[in-house]
């Protein structure tokens, strides 16, 4: 979706809502997020080359107590999402709305406020933790840093905090080295903790841990929401781990948000063929289930996000275009984020020919089924007069190894 | 006769603070052609093992301290440096989690390629550089005759690898060991990597070693799994049998605890408490111990043999028909190893012995 309202078009003032109002608003709602980093030549007299599109006209909204997952393949942009909403950059365009208050260009002691209910779990907790700070000096520093309690009320706070992420309260004075990685991402969450977020945006949170510990982590990301009604964006590129914890996921490709659905549906009935691929990617331990799966092989290489490729972005991979007998319209024209009658949000022009694809049904190794999918607003239906072969009957179409 | 032997391998690690038990007595069989999956978590000894059949331990921390390494027939311990480096890439070859590792980042793929080639083949330069073209081609490289002069930076993390599996395969090994090479890849990129992997060695009929601690990526590309924990082999068995019936509370807990993409939305996981031991403690009892659910008295005190999970006649170390082993005093029963916890009624586990400390 390009979005073309600026910025500066004047906050939202949080008294004009009503009550019911604003329980029915999205706790966060990003329109039209674009976040470039500049491309420089030259070491004395650096000349502006280029951009990094790494977020390109995201929009996409998350309502109280909701996990939303954010999943994409490495340089996607999925960080970079996360940051720039909790206002770590200045985004290039677009629009932050957090819980009513327009925050796209706040700095100051307003930017401090709003960051207070904002955290952010790091993917390395051994990275992310200061070495020479106990665990109790690391997770105090936010209370310090925005001045809430002191004395023995802060000591108390933590011993609280180590008790509620599972450590022992009497750890508090020993170093990162002195814990192992699980532990240390539980010293992370607790600091997250600490001034009782609304938000807190978990960035491959589990990724560096073994996985034996892994679960450890989930269930207690799991637990802290229940028992503090909080609100997460869980980014992270492991599908599985994302579908687990999540009740709605966005897929991203190349700066832009292609599929948005309830976690439920992203297996059973993915609809952008970016989707279809990444998912029927994902190894299933399981080798009764792995036989009946087949894996669309997607060729080549992600392309750069300082040029995208035209139109979709997905086109010089994509396995529908050529399936469709590459229409110009994928290389001319740029898919929107559009609603489908099965409540995905899609940005492919052509969503209701994945409906019903082996590709599709191959991704559970399930036979298809379901009613078909219609556009929620225009027409359904394949312009350009391509007719598309899509009969998932007679011999599969395995898909082939390279283009 | 199999083709690889492994026969209680013991690897030690002699650092600054202590000795590492990485290796406490494995031992596998291989047969030609045949595909392994070595599975377990970070720091279970996946590598050590496999870098103790190639004899490249870093020295001097690290010493095989007993076993043998049998590779058809022959003992490769006892061989010297020369009669190994003529047995590496001919014979047996690897590729590694990060191919910068093992690429020069100072030379051309070309000359990477031609000079591996001329090292164990008589052949010209030019001969050997249409080979190299042949296998660029065979992997799936576009343009491979430009491709050739460029340098390892120059390709994208999956092409690297790609280039590692055309150097690896490059003189027909007959084992190929395979250190988690697609973990450090996306997905996507992951999928193409094990599908041209699984295409090739079929193909030539070279036998693999995959090492990951992905169980869904050996679920779909080995015949048979050894699971190993702490430096041990914990359970082994055929792929299928495996899955369908875990029978080492390691492996259950590893399938429990881990989310499949097939699960129903906010079914829970059963996490392993407690973290992995420290190897740098010598092994006492069953090194799973302390976070076994089903751990009873003497799993504190004795390591269990591998044992077959059923009774059987004679044991089977490699093919299709290999016997399903565990090392386990209380092994999980079928519907133990679906619900993820002992049922036995009023079964607890185990509490440590005062007199052991770990
Ligand atoms: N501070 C920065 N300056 C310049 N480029 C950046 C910066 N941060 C990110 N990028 C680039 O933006 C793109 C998106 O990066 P980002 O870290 O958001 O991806 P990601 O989806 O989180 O990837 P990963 O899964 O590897 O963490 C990448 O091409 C990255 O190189
Ligand atoms: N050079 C070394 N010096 C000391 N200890 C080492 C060395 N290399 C490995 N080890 C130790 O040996 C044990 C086994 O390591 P190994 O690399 O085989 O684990 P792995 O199963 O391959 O794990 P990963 O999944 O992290 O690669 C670990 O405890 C490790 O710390
Ligand atoms: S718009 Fe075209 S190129 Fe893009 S995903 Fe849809 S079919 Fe593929
Ligand atoms: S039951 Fe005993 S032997 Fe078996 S895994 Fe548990 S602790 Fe080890
Ligand atoms: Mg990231
Ligand atoms: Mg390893």
């Amino acid at each position: 979706m390009t979005f073309s309202a600026t910025p500066e078009a004047g906050p939202v003032n949080p008294q004009a809502t009503t009550p019911a109002e604003a329980a029915n608003r999205p706790l966060m709602q990003i329109d039209g997020l674009k976040m470039y980093f500049e491309i420089t030549s030259g070491i004395l007299m650096s000349r502006h080359v280029g951009d990094v599109r790494a977020v390109d006209g995201v929009s996409l909204s998350i309502r109280k107590g909701e996990t939303v997952g954010l999943v994409g393949e490495s340089g996607c942009g999925k960080s970079t999402v996360g940051r720039t909403i909790l206002r770590l950059y200045r985004p290039t365009a677009g629009r932050i709305v957090f819980d009513g208050q327009d925050i796209t260009r706040v700095e100051g002691s307003s930017l401090r406020a709003v960051r207070r209910r904002m955290q952010m779990i790091f993917q390395d907790p051994y990275a992310s933790l200061n070495p020479r700070m106990t665990a109790a000096g690391i997770i105090s520093e936010p209370l310090e840093i925005h001045g809430v309690s002191s004395g023995r009320e802060r000591r108390d706070r933590v011993r609280d905090l180590l008790a509620t992420v599972g450590l022992d309260p009497d750890y508090g004075d020993r170093y990162p080295h002195e814990f192992s990685g699980g532990q240390r991402q539980r010293i992370g969450v607790a600091r997250a903790l600490a001034l009782h977020p609304d938000l807190i945006v978990a960035d491959e949170p589990i990724s560096a841990l073994d996985v034996s510990i892994q679960a450890q982590i989930i269930n207690l990301l799991e637990h802290l929401q229940d028992e503090f009604g909080l609100t997460y964006l869980f980014i992270a590129h492991d599908l599985s781990v994302v579908r687990h914890i999540s009740d709605r996921i966005a897929v991203m490709y190349l700066g832009k948000i292609v599929e948005v659905t309830g976690s439920r549906d992203l297996y059973e009935r993915p609809l952008h063929p970016y989707s279809v691929a990444l998912l029927s990617a994902v190894p299933i331990p399981d080798p009764a289930v792995e036989t009946r799966r087949r894996r669309i092989i997607l060729t080549g290489d992600v392309p750069s996000p300082s040029n995208p490729p035209s139109g979709c972005r997905f086109h010089t991979r994509c396995w529908l275009r050529e399936r469709l007998g590459n229409p110009e319209r994928c290389v001319e024209e740029e898919p929107v984020l559009r609603e489908m009658a099965t409540g995905h949000q899609v940005a492919c022009h052509f969503a209701e020919e994945v409906d019903g694809t082996a590709e599709q049904v191959q991704v559970t190794g399930r036979p298809g089924r379901g009613a078909p999918v219609g556009s929620a607003g225009a027409a359904a239906g394949v312009a350009g007069g391509v007719v598309a072969p899509t009969a998932p009957e007679g011999p599969q179409p395995r898909p082939r190894p390279r283009g | 006769m199999a083709l690889l032997s492994v026969r209680d391998l013991v690897v030690r690690f002699r650092t600054h603070d202590g000795t590492v038990h990485a290796v406490n007595g494995v031992s596998f069989d291989l047969d030609a052609g045949e595909t392994l999956g070595l599975v377990g978590e970070s720091g279970c000894g996946k590598s050590v093992t496999n870098l103790a059949v190639m004899r490249l331990l870093p020295a001097p921390a690290g010493r095989i301290e007993g076993g043998q390494v049998l590779f058809e027939g022959e003992d490769l311990l006892r061989l010297d440096e020369a009669g190994m480096r003529a047995l590496r890439g001919k014979e047996i070859a690897m590729i590694f989690q990060d191919p910068m590792t093992s690429l020069n980042p100072v030379l051309t793929i070309q000359e990477q390629m031609v000079e591996t080639i001329k090292a164990h083949k008589k052949v010209t330069n030019k001969q050997a550089r249409a080979q190299a073209v042949d296998l660029l081609t065979m992997v799936g490289m576009s343009e491979p005759d430009r491709r050739l002069r460029d340098y390892p930076h120059q390709f994208s993390g999956g092409m690297r690898q790609r280039v590692m599996i055309a150097m690896a395969l490059a003189l027909q090994p007959k084992l190929l060991i395979a250190d988690e090479p697609t973990t450090a890849l996306d997905v996507t990129i992951q999928a193409q990597v094990l599908e041209l992997l699984s295409r090739l060695t079929s193909e030539h009929k070279t036998a693999v070693i995959l090492i990951t601690h992905d169980l869904g990526v050996v679920a779909g590309l080995t015949r048979r799994i050894n699971v190993m924990y702490a430096g041990f082999v914990v359970e082994s068995a055929n792929t299928a049998d495996l899955f369908a019936g875990p029978a080492h509370p390691y492996t259950v807990g590893l399938l429990h605890s881990m989310p499949r993409l097939d699960a129903q939305p906010g079914e829970p996981l059963i996490p392993i408490e407690g973290t992995p031991p420290d190897l740098r403690h010598a092994p006492v009892g069953c090194p799973f111990a302390p976070r076994c659910a089903w751990r009873v008295e003497s799993c504190w005190r004795e390591m269990p043999p591998l044992e077959p999970v059923r009774e059987t006649a004679e044991v089977q170390t490699t093919g299709p028909l290999a016997t399903h082993r565990s090392a386990c005093w209380n092994r999980p029963t079928a519907e133990e190893a679906i619900a993820g916890r002992p049922l036995r009624v009023d079964f607890v586990p185990a509490p440590e012995p005062v007199e052991v400390s770990r």
